[in-house]
């Protein structure tokens, strides 16, 4: 049976739905030069590994916030979640023109000074070779129910 | 700079250029990290007085991983694209950053290793808080680890 169009699935962004090893993922996209040179330009960065033809790699955070991406694929909310701590590993490089795939699970959740904290990890890589670009894991304090901003 | 430098001698500081986060620069940086946009703009901390003081700020903030991205920016344009090979990066958010401030990426190399050089990096706003601090590796250049 078809879904209606306005009809969302997706899970409550709160402590309670919120559960280790939960998977979240995956997401796909395209690295695209317009989003290299975007990222550049908002961050004021000129180097020519972002610019010039000849390499055309992507600058090593602009995926970072894939982890937004996978959290809004599975979870609806309003707001109340701030970024506390993130760490990541590079891999290879993002290049133009890669389909990248990445993927997320909930490693961690606990309660401290009545506030509820999660962490997510997330690894990208190529969509075709699966060769490991990065991995990330960003830990975050959900205030109240709502989504990460 | 696009070649492996040579890593610097334990203790020396780097330091960036600064960086003004006003909201223009803001507003950059969330239509970059999304293309193409696939979430809807909602007000939140970051773009919404009345959000931003419900979650305890005097005005809305700038995202922290904006001020990662200069982190991470700076190793690469230190260190060159060997970051992008091995690179580790960690750091916690430790004061909010509001539109106007300026703000400088610091590192100070704590190691030489064969393999890799380890760094203490921080971000400080121009009244020298830090607004960002952690720590960073970068694998030493292929000549460096031979010469080693």
């Amino acid at each position: 049976m078809a879904r209606a169009m306005n009809e969302d699935e997706r899970l409550l962004m709160c402590p309670e739905n919120l559960r280790e090893g939960m998977k979240l993922g995956p997401i796909f996209y395209v690295v695209m030069p317009e989003q290299v040179e975007a990222f550049a330009r908002a961050t004021a960065n000129a180097n020519p590994l972002y610019t010039s033809p000849s390499e055309r790699i992507a600058p090593p955070t602009m995926r970072l916030q894939d982890y937004g991406l996978l959290i809004a694929a599975h979870f609806r909310g309003g707001s109340g979640g701030i970024h506390a701590r993130h760490r990541s590993e590079f891999y290879e490089p993002m290049r133009v023109g890669q389909t990248v795939r990445t993927d997320g699970r909930i490693t961690r959740t606990w309660r401290k000074r009545g506030k509820f904290y999660f962490e997510l990890e997330y690894e990208s890589r190529d969509a075709e070779t699966e060769e490991l670009l990065v991995r990330h894991a960003m830990t975050a304090v959900l205030l109240r129910e709502g989504a990460m901003q | 700079m696009n070649v492996s430098a040579p890593h610097p001698e334990v203790g020396r500081e780097l330091v960036g250029e600064p960086y003004a986060l006003n909201e223009a620069e803001a507003h950059a940086y969330a239509a970059a990290i999304e293309r193409p946009a696939e979430r809807h703009p909602r007000p939140s901390i970051h773009n919404d007085p009345q959000a931003a003081r419900k979650a305890g700020f005097r005005a809305p903030i700038a995202a922290g991983e904006q001020s990662y991205a200069l982190v991470a920016n700076f190793l690469v344009d230190r260190f060159g694209v060997c970051f992008l090979h091995g690179g580790k990066l960690e750091a916690i958010f430790l004061k909010p950053v509001f539109y106007g401030q300026r703000l400088t990426v610091h590192a100070r190399v704590l190691a030489r290793g064969r393999s890799a050089t380890e760094l203490e990096v921080w971000v400080e706003n121009e009244d020298c808080d830090r607004v960002l601090t952690g720590k960073a590796s970068v694998p030493a250049a292929e000549h460096e680890s031979e010469l080693a």
